[in-house]
């Protein structure tokens, strides 16, 4: 397996100047790891196909029509198809290297075929995302402060600058609104240490101490 | 703590018969990496530690063991209708157990009758069992577990767990499943979802080499590997589960009489089913956060004509031995991912009308009952290393026939050894389970368990009227559980 390397900044690379090349080098970045060549129309054996494998399969883990119960697996409901296809394609790749991806997705995802990845994707986008989960009134507060203004004095950007204000994610970007706080947690920390390949976040997740972690996470589960 | 069957009459037979069905029931089974090669995923997907199931491991097993990510040899008609699929890797497993047991007292050694002395204590075991699996995928709904074991008490190769199963899944309106199957096995329980239920339950793993209660109900291993059952299932949104279904008997290594052929069965082969025996089992999962809770009931319905042996046949007629097991089970898992904790419990109520048992005068009275508790505790740190306390009792009614005590001496005879008798022919059995696991590697299991009994065979102190106590037979378990 290969790791990216972690991206060096320079010593003034701290504050806005940071800031604003991580964005631009964030939406390069995401953009072609989320791109793919099968943007082509989905046909309707596939799509009733992906739809048969997301209830009966998915299902057992990441819950009815997406909306996990369980915060050890994601909710994928709402989720924007690009980029559930591009972590179907990383997984069966063996590029995405988190603990669980290894030990659940990589298999799960090796045999798809690259249309049903495509129409898994739409699957889940087309569901309705699940609502959030009220979390400490306290730790919401700090979470929201972080992420609609990130840590300016650590050259962290505000997450809401590239996950949409309401953190509804966009075209190249995920949905983090309702998502289990528990899964969030861990994929900062996979992309702190790196077993989760995303050099920019990598670089998010470093600077952020663990409480501030914890309250980014607690506000995004909280959210609609 | 299972496995006592009835001969009308020899009750030392049905003593030795317990005996070997509990040895036979006993032996255990499960996880197998067959699986996780088929499905491409590391065993913690479908087990917490194995052999229990997480939620996606029953939804593999209601599934039909079918699941798999290996690229497949197909084969399809023109009308694209699959004719074959077939993975490129064959779903074969192998498992190996060795185990050291000690003995809280050894045992008396009957090898010079009359001679007082004691057999050695210790036994050691290598393997205590070793398992042949094909487990996994055989067609795009078809998929078994099978199981072929070579034992230590006997010697020999033998069939043991078995469950064949074809299943489909529709989906409803509301885009929850149906999860629809049929499932051929050789054990009841052993297509069960939840390891609250007897085949799959606690103890994983027991020695062979221990002292077994006389008493145990007919569902809890008794029938193992000597039925055939055909029974049919439906899991609604991987929550409510029902399944009915059908036993007979299919006695492994019986004969006919005239033409020497595996059937049909006859007066020389003990205990046989009347007909065929229902089995049936409701369960409700619900899924919420870490935890997941089940409630369920299950029963069988089972007549047994006693039969005979070779030597001394007795016809497949008349009246039978007529047990109803009816039982329920909990289990509760909270799965987080460095603490694992899981509760299982069962009880089970069987009522014996044993008519033909009483006409042949072999039982003090024809109805009896019998009433089993267990109830075990799990927790493990980060799958590597943990623990289960388990509590067992097994109470019912007193039958000298069924639990007998030891013969007036005669003349010249040889003192009774006991250990396996009932002084005041009851069948109590109770006490504790303990037991610690290590697993360094998530298929590689290092276990110590230790079985203190509070009552044996109906009582503490003197209970087989020979001498021996209860905890005299307190076991310690050394055991190395290994699968590939």
């Amino acid at each position: 397996m290969q790791f990216a390397k972690t991206i060096k900044f320079g010593a003034d690379g701290r504050g806005t100047a940071r800031i604003g090349s991580l964005l631009a080098i964030g939406a390069l970045l995401f953009a072609a790891s989320t791109s793919n060549g099968y943007a082509q129309e989905i046909d309707s054996a596939t799509k009733a196909h992906a739809q048969r494998l997301a209830i009966g399969v998915c299902g057992s883990c990441h819950g009815s029509e997406g909306r996990s119960q369980i915060p050890k697996y994601p909710r994928l409901a709402g989720q924007n198809a690009k980029y559930l296809a591009a972590q179907l394609r990383a997984f069966k790749g063996q590029t995405r290297g988190d603990p669980d991806a290894v030990g659940y997705m990589w298999g799960m995802a090796g045999n798809l075929d690259e249309p049903v990845i495509d129409a898994l994707g739409e699957y889940y986008a087309a569901q309705r995302p699940a609502p959030g989960i009220p979390g400490n009134p306290t730790l919401v507060a700090q979470g929201q402060q972080i992420y609609q203004s990130g840590v300016p004095d650590k050259g962290v950007p505000a997450c809401a600058s590239c996950h949409g204000p309401d953190a509804h994610g966009t075209a190249e970007f995920p949905r983090l609104a309702g998502q289990h706080s528990q899964y969030l947690i861990k994929q900062l920390s996979s992309f702190s240490n790196n077993m989760r390949n995303q050099p920019v976040m990598h670089v998010v997740a470093q600077d952020l101490s663990q409480a501030q972690l914890k309250a980014v996470a607690e506000f995004l589960q909280a959210q609609p | 703590m299972s496995g006592f069957r009835i001969d009308v009459r020899l009750t030392s037979l049905a003593t030795l018969g317990a005996l070997a069905i509990y040895l036979a029931g006993s032996t255990a089974a499960w996880a197998v990496p067959s699986f996780a090669r088929q499905t491409g995923m590391a065993c913690e997907a479908c087990h917490t530690v194995y052999p229990e199931l997480t939620h996606f491991g029953r939804a593999f097993k209601a599934n039909g063991y079918v699941l798999d990510n290996l690229k497949q040899l197909r084969d399809v008609d023109a009308r694209k209708q699959e004719l074959l699929e077939l993975s490129q890797m064959p779903p074969l497993s192998i498992m190996v157990q060795a185990s050291y047991t000690q003995l809280s007292k050894s045992l008396p050694d009957l090898s010079q009758a009359g001679v007082n002395g004691l057999a050695q204590n210790g036994t050691a075991e290598l393997p205590q069992q070793l398992s042949l699996f094909y487990a996994g995928k055989i067609a795009p709904h078809l998929g078994g577990f099978i199981q072929l074991t070579y034992a230590n008490d006997s010697g020999t190769f033998s069939i043991d767990n078995t469950d064949l199963r074809y299943a489909n899944m529709k989906v409803l309106p509301n885009e929850h499943s149906l999860v629809y199957g049929v499932s051929l096995n050789n054990n009841p329980t052993v297509q069960d979802l939840y390891n609250s239920t007897p085949a799959f339950g606690f103890p994983y793993a027991a020695s062979n080499a221990a002292v077994s209660p006389l008493a145990g109900t007919q569902i809890d291993g008794a029938l193992a590997q000597n039925v055939a059952g055909l029974t049919a299932y439906l899991w609604w949104n991987e929550s409510l589960y029902a399944e009915f279904g059908v036993y007979r008997s299919a006695v492994q290594g019986a004969t006919n009489s005239i033409t020497g052929a595996a059937g049909p069965l006859d007066g020389t082969t003990s205990n046989v089913i009347s007909g065929t025996a229902p089995y049936w089992r409701v369960a409700y999962e619900y899924n919420r956060g870490p935890h997941s809770i089940e409630l369920g009931a299950y029963g069988l319905d089972v007549g047994l004509y006693p039969g005979g042996t070779p030597s001394s046949p007795q016809p497949l007629s008349g009246p039978d031995n007529h047990f109803s097991d009816v039982a329920g089970d909990l289990q509760y898992q909270y799965l987080g991912d460095q603490h694992l904790v899981s509760v299982a419990a069962t009880y089970i109520d069987e009522t014996m009308h044993l008519d033909a048992s009483y006409a042949a005068g072999a039982v003090q009275q024809s109805h009896n009952d019998l009433k089993t508790w267990r109830v075990a505790t799990t927790y493990y740190y980060r799958r590597m290393i943990g623990g289960t306390l388990g509590f067992f009792s097994t109470t019912g009614s007193t039958d000298a026939g069924l639990y007998p005590s030891c013969p007036a001496p005669t003349e010249g005879s040889p003192p009774c050894a006991g250990v396996v008798t009932s002084a005041n022919n009851r069948p109590e059995t109770k006490g504790w389970i303990a037991e610690v696991n290590y697993l360094p590697w998530l298929n590689t299991k290092f276990s110590v368990q230790y079985t203190k009994y509070n009552d044996f065979n109906g009582g503490g102190n003197n209970y087989d009227g020979a001498g021996r106590s209860a905890s005299d037979n307190n076991t310690l378990y050394f055991l190395i559980w290994f699968s590939y």
